[in-house]
């Protein structure tokens, strides 16, 4: 089945944005068109969310799109709504939908499916092959009706698709919010009817739910697991996140600037509904979204009185109704979440919230399946959840038990948030730069390496200063070979002890399960334990035997039997510290071998993001790396040669831009890898700005004083530059850094 | 005779000194070929060392690191070290950066080469 139309009378009729805007769920909506195919007859697919994944529009688009091919599928969406209060009523809804949207896909007429019609209104417009059907299906839901037996009401409604008559189109339902479906009133659980029905109906179907509800409703429903398939919903990753907020933000005429786009992905991680409903906002409160503060503002004000507000509000009313209970359990949530011991007894929680062990289960599921809380019957830990739940619950404990004035909790979730910002977007960043440890591990797969790439000693003695083709060349010839292990689990060191946290970032140390020769046994299994150590200079032997001893406790606390210490650093090891790591069996390697590692693992550097220009000024970018300073200074002669600065002018000038280049590649985890080069001309001076993406450099305050500089042999760029041009200052960014110096022309002498 | 070795550094010995030539541009990738290069001199019997700079242009602070490592190396090695042919503005560096507290300069591989038959000449004084 095709997926998408590129038709120009492509009509939307159940969608909210167009096919174009409709962003970042490309291989779910495959899935879900590919299940309407005949092959699937009869099959069901479960959408298991996570919350807050949004499901919504996805499964509207698929509509659309079967709508659109005209086929013999017929589609059917029903979104379960928080107006309905009883099973019954919504399988009456149900219904109604089932026949407009039958009728209204016979009769070719898109508008039909939106219309508010009775069901005797909807029999007028059925088409005549179908009238006869469909009159009888209304008559007998009006006996039914009235009949008392709620049950059997709900399983007719639910029935209807599976009264199409041979030859009159296969129907493919989908049902949205079945969440919902299991807090109805009444006697029937609709989401078990739903399934009970739906599985015996011999038609497809999709049930959109939460993960941790969806499978447990199966369960609870007895369906046949042979006729189910199993569709996964998170969050969009990165790259697909930001495609959002940009078709979202022009959608709603939100202006928004790179920054402030990438901030909202990682502070909403890659939510669609978090995305969706805050740019909304945005646009309702006619704010733009270029900065930080921009963003952050909003957010807080999101937390107090917006859709974010709304959303955890009804959802804490919906978990617990009362509210004395909702005071109680707000603050038992808050303080477990953010005391040191998240996880406590079922008992503790039912003296603390003064529940009875069934009313206390209820809360629990509820809070279980919206994942605010891991239970597991005898525990519950805390503190999980999005960010923007976290902050609500705090807002919500100091406003509603600590009594605090809100003047107070506002300014403070404000600077909270504008302080965390910046954190958020490094912690991103460093996962993106070591990503390629993280995946080249996951390579490992018995693969034989020259074994000099993993011994830092041997490989500067062969290859330092060698041409790039001279030490390919030599690798080739390598006699010496180390074969790789198979990996087959790979986590942070985090995972494994929380303590770690304070030493590295997460990707930076990582744990490796694997097995020598790819063979299952005692024997053969190495726990590989790998460092990348941040340093700009050789690693000396103190830092590596620190690294080496904390490796060695790790492994004794866990129990790790036979370990390999792998470390990692830009520039390698010091003589001394490389011995050191040949006595403890430890293997190190420098950036240049582990890329050249990647290389042979066919594992490629993460690519770069294209970027635009300022049409009003001379504006230059290139890549990091591969002397491209040499670019922007020589741009920078041609520019300094028409003002008329002098030949040693000019050379200062060239040399502050290739330090101001090296300082922007050495001190960002940049994630496009460019360097942005801005020359403005003005009747006495030369102005060049020089910026990046990326993480602020901590040292880059302005403040290191010469003397520390000489004594260190990297890190002169700064001091360099200060001497060389006129005027050197910081400005302000969001992100990254943005360097900007002055030459003045000086008559006679410059 | 010149020896492009390995890195593509030229070079040449004059009895047991060996001279080095810079490329137009010092970074950190031709820094640690003329490294290397030194290296391989030192490690030759080479007693001491000329650095030429008279092809070069543009010198980085990384290139500046890697040449104080030259320095240490040469140091440890016994070896006397002579900078030949070093640019005004480059000079203006070195001296920045500390470097010319180190190292002899000389204006071209002649007065290094003078220098450095002076120096061995030069009986120690205990």
């Amino acid at each position: 089945m095709v997926t998408r139309s590129s038709n120009e009378n492509f009509r939307r009729v159940l969608g909210r944005v167009t096919q174009q805007d409709f962003v970042g769920r490309a291989g779910e909506l495959e899935r879900i068109m590919a299940h309407a195919e005949p092959a699937n007859a009869g099959r069901g697919l479960l959408l298991l969310m996570e919350p807050s994944a949004g499901v919504s529009e996805l499964l509207r688009q698929a509509y659309d799109q079967i709508f659109n091919l005209r086929s013999e599928v017929i589609p059917i969406y029903f979104a379960i709504t928080r107006n309905e209060s009883t099973a019954v009523s919504a399988a009456i809804e149900f219904l109604n939908t089932f026949v407009q949207q039958y009728i209204a896909y016979r009769r070719d007429e898109p508008v039909v499916s939106h219309a508010p019609l009775t069901l005797q209104d909807l029999l007028e417009l059925a088409p005549p092959a179908d009238f006869e059907w469909l009159e009888q299906l209304v008559e007998s839901y009006n006996k039914l009706r009235f009949s008392n037996d709620d049950k059997a009401l709900v399983r007719f409604c639910l029935g209807a698709p599976q009264r199409i008559p041979a030859g009159r189109g296969r129907p493919f339902v989908m049902v949205d919010g079945a969440q919902l479906a299991e807090y109805l009133n009444g006697v029937v659980v609709l989401g078990t009817e739903i399934l009970r029905v739906f599985g015996r109906g011999g038609f497809s179907f999709v049930l959109a739910g939460l993960r941790r509800q969806i499978l447990e409703a199966a369960h609870d429903a007895k369906c046949n697991f042979e006729l189910l398939d199993l569709l996964r919903l998170e969050r969009l990753n990165a790259s697909e996140a930001a495609l959002l907020v940009e078709h979202v933000a022009r959608r709603q005429q939100v202006a928004t600037s790179e920054a402030a786009r990438d901030l909202l992905v990682q502070q909403f991680a890659g939510s669609p509904f978090f995305i969706s409903i805050f740019l909304q906002a945005a646009r309702e409160k006619r704010t733009s979204l270029m900065s930080y503060l921009d963003c952050e503002r909003l957010y807080v004000d999101e937390l107090f009185g917006g859709h974010i507000h709304r959303h955890f509000a009804d959802l804490l009313e919906e978990i617990s109704p009362r509210l004395d209970t909702r005071h109680l359990l707000i603050r038992l949530l808050w303080e477990a979440a953010a005391g040191e011991e998240q996880t406590s007894s079922f008992e503790v929680w039912r003296k603390r919230l003064r529940m009875t062990a069934a009313e206390l289960e209820d809360v629990l599921h509820r809070l279980h399946v919206q994942e605010f809380v891991n239970w597991d019957e005898s525990t519950v830990e805390a503190g999980t959840g999005p960010q923007a739940w976290k902050d609500y619950l705090k807002i919500r404990y100091r406003l509603d038990v600590l009594n605090e004035p809100r003047a107070l909790v506002v300014a403070d979730a404000l600077a909270d948030s504008l302080k965390r910002a910046p954190h958020t977007m490094a912690r991103h960043y460093k996962q993106i730069a070591n990503a390629g440890l993280r995946e080249l591990i996951s390579r490992f797969n018995c693969q034989r390496i020259p074994a000099v790439l993993f011994d830092y000693k041997a490989f500067s003695e062969k290859y330092k200063g060698a041409e790039p083709e001279t030490i390919i060349a030599g690798l080739t010839a390598e006699t010496e070979h180390l074969k790789l292990p198979q990996t087959v689990h790979l986590a942070s060191c985090s995972s494994f002890d929380s303590d770690m946290r304070q030493i590295c970032e997460e990707d930076h140390c990582l744990v490796a399960h694997t097995f020598e020769e790819g063979t299952y046994s005692d024997a053969q299994e190495v726990v590989w334990l790998a460092a990348d150590i941040e340093s700009k200079l050789e690693v000396d032997v103190d830092v590596a035997r620190a690294w080496c001893d904390r490796f060695e406790n790790l492994a004794n606390n866990l129990g790790f039997t036979r370990c390999q210490i792998w470390l990692i650093s830009n520039e390698g090891f010091s003589e001394e510290a490389s011995k050191l790591l040949v006595r403890q069996k430890a293997l190190s390697s420098s950036r240049q071998q582990l890329e050249l590692l990647a290389s042979r693992l066919g594992e490629a550097i993460p690519s770069p993001v294209v970027q635009t220009g300022d049409p009003n000024e001379f504006l230059v970018v290139v890549p990091m790396g591969e002397d491209n300073e040499l670019i922007a200074a020589s741009t920078a002669e041609q520019i300094a040669r028409r003002l008329t600065f002098r030949p040693e002018a000019i050379n200062q000038i060239k040399t502050a831009i290739v330090e101001a280049c090296i300082n922007a590649s050495e001190h960002s985890f940049s994630p496009d890898r460019k360097i942005y080069q801005r020359f403005r001309v003005e009747s006495d001076r030369l102005v060049i700005t020089i910026s990046s993406r990326g993480i602020v450099p901590a040292n880059l305050n302005g403040a290191n004083s010469g003397a520390e500089a000489a004594e260190e042999r990297r890190g002169w760029g700064l001091k360099l530059i200060r001497t060389l041009m006129d005027e050197v200052e910081f400005e302000r960014v969001d992100e990254g850094t943005s360097l900007r110096m002055t030459k003045y022309l000086r008559p006679g002498s410059s | 005779m010149d020896t492009p070795s390995g890195g593509l550094v030229r070079s040449h010995c004059v009895g047991t000194t060996a001279v080095v030539y810079a490329s137009d541009y010092l970074n950190k990738l031709t820094g640690e070929k003329i490294e290397r290069e030194c290296r391989r001199q030192l490690d030759g019997g080479c007693r001491a060392l000329i650095i030429d700079f008279s092809e070069t242009k543009l010198v980085n602070s990384i290139g500046i690191s890697i040449l104080l490592g030259i320095i240490d190396v040469a140091e440890k090695s016994g070896a006397y070290i002579v900078f030949s042919d070093v640019n005004n503005q480059t000079v203006e560096l070195f001296e920045m950066l500390g470097l010319t507290r180190h190292v002899v300069l000389a204006k071209n591989v002649s007065e290094a080469l003078l220098n450095i038959s002076r120096y061995e000449t030069t009986p120690v004084v205990h």
